[in-house]
């Protein structure tokens, strides 16, 4: 079929009044778009069709011009509207607004909080340091209280034992001071010897306090001993035999004989 | 209020896309007379014509976007959705219950009879009085009731090529008539 015997076939008018099929409209139109021909007797046919509508008209319902148009401004409500949405964002930048202030109340509530707390832990910090060390104290006074304590236990129990022969000491008559005062508790059993004293001078320094067992007539070494630790029973050398204890100051660490001189007290073994 | 003012078709299209109201309001005293004169020799009644040619104005500003000019002009694009419009119309429910009782009220008051002379004597409708009658029925069915070829094939009882035949040497006859 040729161009001219396809425009003449009905097909232009088929097309234009919408009664071709699907097939025959696309083929149309690649003829249209191939074929200038086509394309001019469709425009001719269409032209035509238009100005024989033209002149058949039938004038519709006056109203009805504006009911479309008002069915068309509704189309641009959402733009006329958008203006009513705006101020939908206002309590929106005020909602904004108001959790903003709210989270710099709560930011400043916060850090006074944490002042708050800050010192607070420092004061406990403190307080618990000042317990500890309360608590220490207390421990080492109960230390140095457990320590007394036992020391007199023992000077008690030392006291107390039967076997123990207790040898007084008072200042000899040429003593440096004369109300000088020692016991001696000398164990008969074990023979052990134990220094109370009572009272004596502080030494000098470098001299030193030293108990002598006088045995047969002559003074035989039982001992130095410090007065640094108070009230207490001293353990001295184990003496088997005497007749009588004296005690002198001596350089420190002790002499073979003792300086007479230097006598302080002495007693006689009696029993 | 736009009287004075014309536009090329070039020109009307390109406002129209623009969404110009203007333009729109030219189309529609330009055009809604021939557009709403073919919805009524379809649905034949003025009420529903006024329903259908709302609907097509309203389609043609929403749906400007999709008019192509390359496959035809804008008068012809219009036409098309205002046939397919009304033969929607034609098929719905509604239309078809309103009709029984349009026949009924019209049987009874003889008012289908003017309505229907008045239609017959405008546009295509004047144009199938002058047809043979075997092409009249064809075009019938095929332009106003909006039947395919394949369907008036069955509902005639002849053979679809002598549908289509008939149909388009009935068109060629059209262009004639319309000169």
């Amino acid at each position: 079929m040729n161009v001219q015997d396809y425009i003449s076939s009905g097909i232009v008018e088929s097309y234009v009044l919408g009664l071709s099929s699907p097939e025959e409209s696309a083929e149309f139109e690649r003829m249209c778009a191939a074929h200038s021909e086509v394309l001019a007797a469709r425009n001719a046919f269409e032209i035509q069709l238009e100005k024989g509508f033209q002149e058949q008209k039938l004038e519709p319902p006056r109203e009805l011009k504006s009911r479309i148009f008002s069915e068309i401004g509704r189309d641009k409500s959402p733009v006329t509207h958008a203006p009513l949405a705006k101020p939908s964002l206002v309590p929106r930048i005020g909602f904004a607004r108001y959790v903003a202030a709210a989270s710099l109340i709560l930011l400043a509530g916060s850090v006074l909080l944490n002042f708050y707390l800050l010192s607070q832990y420092k004061k406990t910090i403190a307080k618990n340091e000042e317990l500890i060390a309360a608590q220490t104290q207390i421990a080492n006074n109960n230390k140095v209280l457990q320590t007394k304590m036992l020391s007199y236990e023992n000077a008690v129990s030392l006291m107390q034992n039967p076997q123990m022969l207790v040898v007084k000491m008072p200042g000899v008559p040429k003593s440096p001071a004369p109300s000088s005062l020692a016991t001696v508790y000398w164990n008969t059993q074990s023979k052990d010897v134990y220094l109370l004293i009572n009272k004596l001078p502080a030494p000098v320094p470098n001299k030193q306090y030293q108990l002598w067992a006088i045995v047969d007539g002559k003074p035989v070494d039982a001992g130095v001993f410090d007065m640094t630790e108070g009230i207490s029973f001293v353990k001295l050398k184990t003496i088997p035999k005497a007749e009588a204890f004296a005690i002198t100051l001596e350089k420190k660490g002790g002499s073979s004989t003792p300086d007479m001189d230097a006598m302080y007290v002495m007693g006689k073994v009696t029993g | 209020m736009g009287s004075t003012v014309t536009y090329s078709e070039q020109e009307l299209t390109a406002a129209l896309k623009a969404k110009d109201e203007q333009a729109f309001s030219y189309l529609y005293d330009h055009y809604s007379g021939s557009l709403y004169s073919v919805i009524l020799q379809i649905v034949k009644s003025p009420e529903i014509a006024n329903d259908i040619l709302q609907e097509v104005f309203v389609s043609i500003w929403r749906k400007i976007e999709s008019y192509d000019p390359i496959k035809g002009r804008l008068f012809t694009w219009m036409l098309n959705i205002s046939r397919n419009a009304s033969i929607d119309m034609l098929r719905s429910k509604n239309y078809q219950n309103s009709q029984k009782n349009q026949e009924v009220t019209d049987n009874v008051y003889g008012l289908n009879q003017v309505t229907q002379m008045n239609i017959d004597s405008i546009g295509l409708r004047k144009f199938l009085g002058k047809l043979r009658p075997e092409q009249r029925v064809l075009i019938e069915l095929a332009y106003f009731k909006g039947f395919t070829h394949d369907e008036i094939a069955q509902i005639e009882g002849i053979p679809l090529g002598t549908v289509k035949t008939r149909i388009r040497s009935a068109l060629l006859q059209l262009r004639e008539f319309i000169k």
